[in-house]
């Protein structure tokens, strides 16, 4: 039995159809992927620690952790600041528990590592109306007045905790909300789309 | 029919070449698109639309806009009927359908008309007065027939098929209201750069420049807010959400407002909904709602075809129809008196200007001569002629001689108020002004300034360069200093002398104050005679301003009537209080997207897809949705249960138990930290060693309780009950940032990342040990109970092992990362499927543990203390530890105090109760022989009857006793026998096999 590999599933796994949905037009006016695969783990520093982390974490990464609700990219791996000492890494490189296992074996000592890879569902959602859609949940203001590029926040989008972030065009967001919540939020973000036209891309999970 | 007989043959802001139908009390009609409900029944000559809400009177349109108190209809049929929309603001659509409400069997001819006989009766608090005593009569005679009798309209009865939702938004300055003022504030803020949102309530922008005709700039004022909306929608960062009423202001320059996205069409178009909730958060607001008219009391006042005259000029002017053949008007201002002239223009004749002033005034005079119309200064209407429409006036001049006018049409004005609503969300008072013998806008809201009507400018002129300059400012306010450009000019009209009149003495008739819920000028003089003499208590006493339109047309004239009264000046009797909604909001747009099974979000565990696909029956728990237990075909539940609860004594069951609470804790403190807030000890746990822990409040009493494995020196795993999971984390983190913010501790939760399944039986083992990768040796003497450990299955994949038994059998508990949960339970199924294994749910879980006596939510009530559960010795004396003291207070350590205890019947095949009281054996039952109660029961399959726990007072030292288990709200009445919590292998032998 044990060598009986196990597969993964995404919490929307035959929910999260690829196609095109809602309101008919050229382009659809949303386009929403899941991230799945993606490396998580939370990362929060050791008393008196914090510089010996962000000088580790500059040696084996290769950035500076950001300072705030900001997300900042590696190569390899992004933090996602979410409170005073506490960051949230993301990471396709190494995917799933291997992220964690790369920062504790890198930041031992330093930083209280949980992989959370297998907690969090990440949509992207993009598309013209990508901030639109998002009004309809999100109670922070997207504009790249007061959301710049690599601005991140944690909030709560229909009475479901969200991390959100912006990448790398101005037009799309990473959501990561809590794995159980995931059919919800779908119904939240299908119903809220519906009216933009929306397409969902790539597998929902295999 | 005759088509829209009273539709003028041009002129107005309507489409005369789209024709729409639409009915009303089944009669087929048509109007325009641009029409309203009540222009395109003007135009069909319909004035009769409603009945009122007391008195059942007759009732036609008084208004044009929000402000509507009478013209309330129906709209829509089956389930997307709505009671008391403004036939005001519905927008015509293709096969609307409308009804007239408070009417039986017809509008025109009403059966409960006849209650106008009783009216001297069923004045000022007479609910309050009638229907005091006898108590008993309130519920089956005054409450039925009271509302047999009143409220408008009938809701559909049915859940609302559309779907509706909320939004939010973010702007520099926030433009409320769209007419002359409004828009050149959002012009003037627009232009500098400024994030700006323009919510006007109507479908057009323009205000009342769509029912006047001015001119701005030298040309029509049309042509000037055409150029001003094509301005506003080019600029990027303009946002106009028309169909949007602002309906409240809150803190934080937060404003409410309801977007009717889709209810000027039959149907909303599929994915989109009918309303939007929008929460705006606004650095500024500029305020320009305009100003609503107000009508002057007189007997009979409230006849359909009684209008207000700036109502009248909207439609003609901006619906092209004719409200009535031949006019009167009677006003106490020369705004209104234009009316005449603008009603002559198009071919309505005018009879008379009744002129309330006792001064005569030019432009009045001017204005009857250009319609050619009689003009009586210093006279009042006396007497209105017909019942359900008007048919004359009888007017009382100077000199106290009667004249008698033939007319369909009245036009009232008693000049304008400022829309001042919103200005008072946040406490503001409004002030009364003398110069404008209105309120105005008091304190403002912080960030908000008003301008234009709203602000008591009633000239054009004024609105304009009062819009520019708010608009302008409110945007360098938020640092746009950039050109505003230049302002618009228009001329301001001359008011004339204002000396208001507000009511007429000695009229004929019931003279209304406030029409939607009947209140008439002898209510308010009654009421003012009993004692009501402040407005607010006048409004509860009288309901004056109570109804769905907050009494926008009737507070002042109230106020008037009781200043008279009681013999004080109008502006020291002050107001009410506006409140939001500044008008009526569906239900439906609060909910948003929460209906049904969106109520809240549901939390699904990893295996609900699997439990689903076996049928399980959920429930549920906290936000979660777990398997309540898992029927075969045909299986009654409480077999189904019995069935899985014995299936895991004999042999080995699967229950998914990720939904615990789990949160990790690390840092070199973790240890001392946990000694802290547990009551007992955790530092010298042994890595790789899991133990039961018990939390405590501040008071004493006990939080909640749950596993914690050390998997590391410095990393421990906590887990709490399923309740509890938010409230442990906060408590957890106010423990570390607030009380010892020194300690190196880290917490995070990891509740979604670990799917976690207890395997539980006397085969759980061999099971387990056919799930984890072969290098993970589960024997007894390499993983003994509470041991725990990271092993892999399914070829590498990182998992852990806690030895730990909430059944008390030989169990397990294997925790995957979520994403492989689904096919965890798979895997276990079928390794166990050779050791007849069965998945149990939450109920079979519950049996379980009542036979082992594990105190849990219901015993966990917040109430309860470590001694009551039989924890007391748990309770370290070495350590420190919150609660420690309090909980060794006399009264907390009472051996008199309710303690756990274990029950069965006397009569096995009896049945216990929860909830019920324990009496002792032959005591009365009464609340002084109560001496505690029954907490939780179950039936056992394992014993093959009904057992329990309970609280009981010196409950430890009673075991053997009998007792009455006494339940008089379901009639059970059983003696019980005390026991030892524990039913099942008390000296937990199975455990550790």
């Amino acid at each position: 039995m044990s060598d009986r590999p196990l597969h993964p599933r995404s919490a929307l796994a035959g929910i999260a159809v690829p196609g095109r949905y809602g309101a008919p037009g050229s382009e659809p006016g949303v386009t929403i992927a899941e991230r799945v695969g993606l490396g998580l783990a939370t990362v929060a520093a050791r008393k008196e620690h914090g510089e010996a982390l962000k000088q580790a974490v500059a040696n084996v990464y290769g950035i500076d952790l950001p300072e705030g609700s900001r997300i900042v990219q590696g190569p390899r791996v992004s933090f996602v600041g979410y409170g005073p000492g506490q960051w949230l890494a993301v990471s396709e490189a190494l995917d799933g528990e291997a992220l964690a296992c790369d920062l504790l074996q890198n930041l031992k000592g330093l930083a209280s590592i949980s992989d959370q890879s297998g907690g969090r569902t990440v949509l992207r959602i993009g598309g013209p109306r990508a901030r639109d859609v998002l009004a309809k949940g999100l109670p922070i203001d997207l504009d790249p007045r007061a959301f710049p590029l690599g601005s991140a926040a944690t909030s709560t989008i229909s009475l479901m905790g969200v991390q959100i972030w912006q990448t790398d065009d101005t037009r799309s967001y990473d959501i990561a909300l809590f794995r159980s919540v995931s059919a919800s939020f779908w119904r939240w973000l299908t119903a809220s789309a519906g009216e933009y036209g929306y397409e969902v891309v790539g597998a929902g999970g295999a | 029919m005759s088509s829209q007989p009273n539709r003028l043959a041009e002129g107005g802001a309507i489409d005369r070449s789209k024709t729409v139908r639409f009915s009303f009390d089944g009669q087929a009609l048509t109007g325009h698109e641009g029409d309203t409900l009540a222009s395109a029944l003007l135009a069909n000559g319909i004035k009769l639309v409603g009945r009122s809400f007391k008195y059942h009177r007759p009732r036609g349109i008084l208004t044009a806009g929000s402000e509507e108190p009478s013209a309330l209809v129906e709209l829509r049929s089956g389930a997307r009927r709505e009671p008391n929309t403004r036939a005001t603001t519905i927008e015509l659509y293709e096969g609307l359908e409308a009804s007239s409400q408070n009417r039986w069997p017809s509008l025109k001819f009403d059966v409960m008309a006849v209650s106008q006989l009783f009216a001297p009766f069923i004045g000022a608090g007479f609910y309050y007065k009638t229907f005091m005593w006898p108590a008993a009569f309130w519920e089956k005679l005054y409450e039925p027939m009271i509302r047999r009798a009143a409220g408008l309209g009938r809701g559909a009865g049915v859940a609302d098929p559309d779907h509706y939702e909320k939004a939010h938004a973010f702007c520099d300055v926030l433009v409320i209201g769209g007419g002359a003022a409004g828009l050149a504030a959002a012009l003037a803020s627009a232009r500098t750069g400024a994030r700006v949102i323009l919510c006007e309530e109507d479908f057009r922008l323009g205000g009342r420049l769509l029912a006047e005709p001015d001119e701005i700039d030298g040309r029509p004022a049309r042509d000037w807010v055409e150029a001003a909306e094509a301005e506003l929608e080019s600029l990027p960062d303009c946002r106009i959400l028309r169909r949007t009423t602002v309906q409240g202001v809150y803190d934080g320059g937060t404003y409410a407002a309801i977007e009717r996205v889709n209810d000027h069409v039959p149907l909303p178009p599929a994915h989109e909904p009918r309303q939007r909730f929008w929460k705006i958060v606004a650095k500024r607001a500029v305020l320009a709602a305009g100003a609503i008219e107000r009508p002057i009391v007189f007997g009979d006042n409230d006849r359909p075809g009684i209008m207000l005259a700036g109502a009248v000029r909207v439609y003609v002017n901006r619906y092209g129809v004719a409200p009535g053949k031949r006019a009167v008007l009677f006003a106490d201002n020369d705004d209104a008196f234009r009316t005449a002239v603008d009603l002559a223009e198009v071919g309505v004749a005018v009879a008379a200007l009744i002129d309330a002033r006792k001064l005569p005034s030019a432009a009045a005079q001017a204005a009857a001569e250009r319609a050619g119309a009689r003009y009586l200064s210093g006279a009042v209407i006396k007497r209105v002629r017909g019942r359900q429409g008007v048919k004359g006036v009888e007017v009382r001049d100077a000199s106290g001689k009667t004249e008698s006018f033939d007319c369909d049409l009245v036009a009232v004005s008693g000049g304008w108020a400022p829309s001042l609503h919103l200005t008072t969300h946040l406490n503001g008072k409004p002030q009364w002004s003398e110069a404008l013998s209105a309120l105005a806008p008091g304190t403002l809201p912080p960030g908000m300034s008003v301008a234009g009507a709203a602000k008591g400018a009633f000239g054009l002129g004024s609105c304009l360069a009062q819009g520019h300059d708010a608009g302008a400012g409110a945007a360098a306010a938020c640092g746009f200093t950039g050109g505003s450009g230049k302002a618009s000019a228009a001329a301001d009209n001359d008011r004339g002398t204002v000396s208001p009149v507000w009511q007429v003495e000695n009229s004929r008739g019931k003279a209304f104050v406030d029409f939607q819920n009947d209140v008439s000028v002898s209510d308010v003089k009654l009421a003012a005679r009993e004692g009501f003499r402040i407005p607010e208590h006048l409004k509860r006493y009288t309901t004056l301003g109570m109804a769905t339109d907050q009494g926008k047309t009737g507070n002042l004239n109230g106020a008037a009537v009781l200043a008279q009264a009681t013999g004080r000046y109008l502006g020291a009797v002050g107001t009410t209080t506006f409140r939001p909604p500044f008008t009526p909001v569906a239900i439906s747009a609060f909910a948003g997207h929460h209906r049904g099974q969106d109520f809240r979000p549901a939390r699904l565990a990893p295996s609900h897809g699997w439990a689903k696909e076996q049928g399980a029956v959920f429930v549920e728990t906290g936000p979660w949705l777990r398997a309540l237990y898992y029927p075969l075909t045909g299986e009654e539940p409480q077999d189904s249960v019995n069935r899985e609860v014995a299936n895991v004594r004999t042999k080995v069951g699967v229950c998914d138990v990720s939904t615990l609470g789990k949160i990790d804790v690390q840092g070199s403190d973790a240890g001392t930290f946990l000694d802290r807030v547990y009551a007992n000890t955790f530092s010298v746990l042994a890595v790789g060693k899991a133990r039961y822990g018990l939390m405590l409040r501040e008071d004493g009493i006990v939080l909640d309780d749950g596993t914690t494995a050390r998997l590391a020196e410095d990393h421990y795993f906590m887990t709490t009950t399923t309740a509890n999971a938010v409230k442990v984390m906060q408590h957890l983190e106010f423990c570390q940032q607030v009380l010892w913010p020194e300690f190196d501790v880290q917490m995070v939760s990891v509740t979604e990342q670990w799917a976690q399944y207890a395997v539980a039986g006397p085969r759980a083992r061999d099971v387990l040990q056919a799930i984890v990768d072969p290098a993970h040796d589960l024997s007894n003497a390499a993983f003994p109970y509470l041991a725990c450990g990271n092993v892999s299955v399914g070829g590498g994949i990182p998992a852990r092992v806690y030895r730990l038994s909430f059944s008390g059998e030989l169990a397990y508990e294997i925790g995957v990362p979520a994403r492989f949960g689904d096919a965890l339970v798979r895997a276990i199924m079928e390794a166990g499927a050779a050791y007849g294994i069965a998945p149990y749910g939450t109920e079979a879980l519950g049996v379980l543990r009542i036979e082992k006596g594990h105190p849990a939510g219901a015993e966990l009530n917040g109430q309860t203390t470590a001694h009551d559960l039989g924890f007391g010795k748990m309770l370290s004396t070495k350590k420190d530890f919150i609660g420690r003291y309090m909980a060794a207070r006399p009264s907390l350590t009472d051996p008199a105090r309710p303690s756990l205890v274990g029950l069965r019947p006397l009569d096995r095949e009896d049945r216990l109760r929860a909830g019920a009281h324990l009496l002792p054996k032959d005591a009365e039952a009464s609340a002084a022989n109560d001496q505690g109660h029954v907490t939780s029961i179950a039936f056992s399959p394992s014993l093959g009857h009904w057992l329990g726990l309970g609280l009981l007072a010196h409950g430890p030292e009673r075991h053997g006793e009998i007792l009455r288990a006494y339940d008089p709200v379901r009639g059970g009445d059983v003696p019980v026998e005390v026991r030892p919590p524990c039913f099942i292998d008390p000296e937990g032998e199975r455990l550790r096999v």
